[in-house]
């Protein structure tokens, strides 16, 4: 099953992947991400918040990005 | 584009495709912003992830160069910029820090993660050797406006002496300006007291 995956780990990444039928969103987060705590990220599919449990769908497209992005000046 | 309001501006530098560190645009996505600090929308980022990469851009494109001002002069980074480079971008292979100060001094910290890992400091200038567009003053307005939730702070107390200026910037070193200050909704009515005129840059 084609699934669109976006996330900026490592080398980035924007392209179409294959992931086996009744994947979840969580489970691909762990494959992906192994390192990465969930609470980090947005995680959106189809532009939409994601539950842990959400399976996904062929043609979905899952965006990971990184929350509290934040800077000081002093 | 820096200096359109009195807050600080955060971005991302969108980068020429055969060559990263060309930084040909910048953009913000929603954000809050004080005089002393920035943060992004959370749902305002992915909506910036999946625009530019319905615009077939790659997240080494646009994801990688994390840029924003310093009202004062400035450039270097706090410990909350620090933070904010090592959770945030330290799950990249590589990404880069700018940070640009109204005084017009700049700091740029390129940092690898991949394989032995490290970062250097690298310079910033501009390249006349590529073309590039003229200005617009009314299109950086908009996108002030637009994309720069203004948080007003106001002091308490009243800061007189230079003591107390030295005092308040200490603290706000230290990330407690919320206990210092209170969002009042509302700009300065007088000449702001600008903690960047007593502070010294000591990072
Ligand atoms: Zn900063």
């Amino acid at each position: 099953m084609r699934i669109m995956y976006i996330n900026n780990f490592g080398g980035g990444f924007a392209d179409h992947i294959e992931i086996e039928e009744g994947t979840t969103v969580s489970k691909l987060f762990a494959q992906k991400i192994p390192d990465g705590r969930p609470e980090d990220y947005l995680i959106r599919v189809n532009r939409l918040p994601a539950s842990r449990d959400q399976i996904l769908k062929e043609g979905d497209r899952i965006t990971i990005t990184p929350t509290k992005i934040e800077g000081a000046a002093a | 584009m820096r200096d359109v309001g009195d807050t600080e501006i955060g971005g991302f530098g969108i980068s020429r495709k055969d060559d990263l560190l060309l930084v040909e645009d910048f953009l913000t996505a929603k954000q809050t912003a004080s005089v002393v600090s920035v943060e992004f929308d959370d749902v305002a980022v992915a909506d910036f992830f999946d625009r530019q990469v319905d615009l077939n851009h790659s997240p080494e494109q646009f994801a990688r160069i994390w840029v924003h001002t310093h009202p004062g002069d400035c450039p270097y980074p706090s410990p909350t910029d620090e933070a904010t480079f090592r959770r945030v971008f330290g799950v990249s292979d590589w990404a880069a820090m700018v940070i640009v100060a109204r005084g017009g001094q700049s700091y740029c910290r390129l940092r690898f993660n991949s394989g032995p890992g490290g970062s250097i400091e690298i310079p910033v200038c501009v390249d006349y050797s590529i073309p590039f567009g003229g200005s617009d003053h009314e299109a950086w307005h908009e996108e002030y406006k637009t994309n720069i939730q203004v948080k007003r702070i106001v002091p308490r107390g009243s800061f007189d002496t230079a003591f107390d200026s030295v005092s308040l910037c200490n603290d706000a070193m230290a990330g407690d300006e919320d206990e210092l200050f209170e969002d009042a909704g509302f700009g300065f009515e007088f000449d702001p007291f600008d903690p960047w005129e007593e502070c010294q840059c000591e990072i």
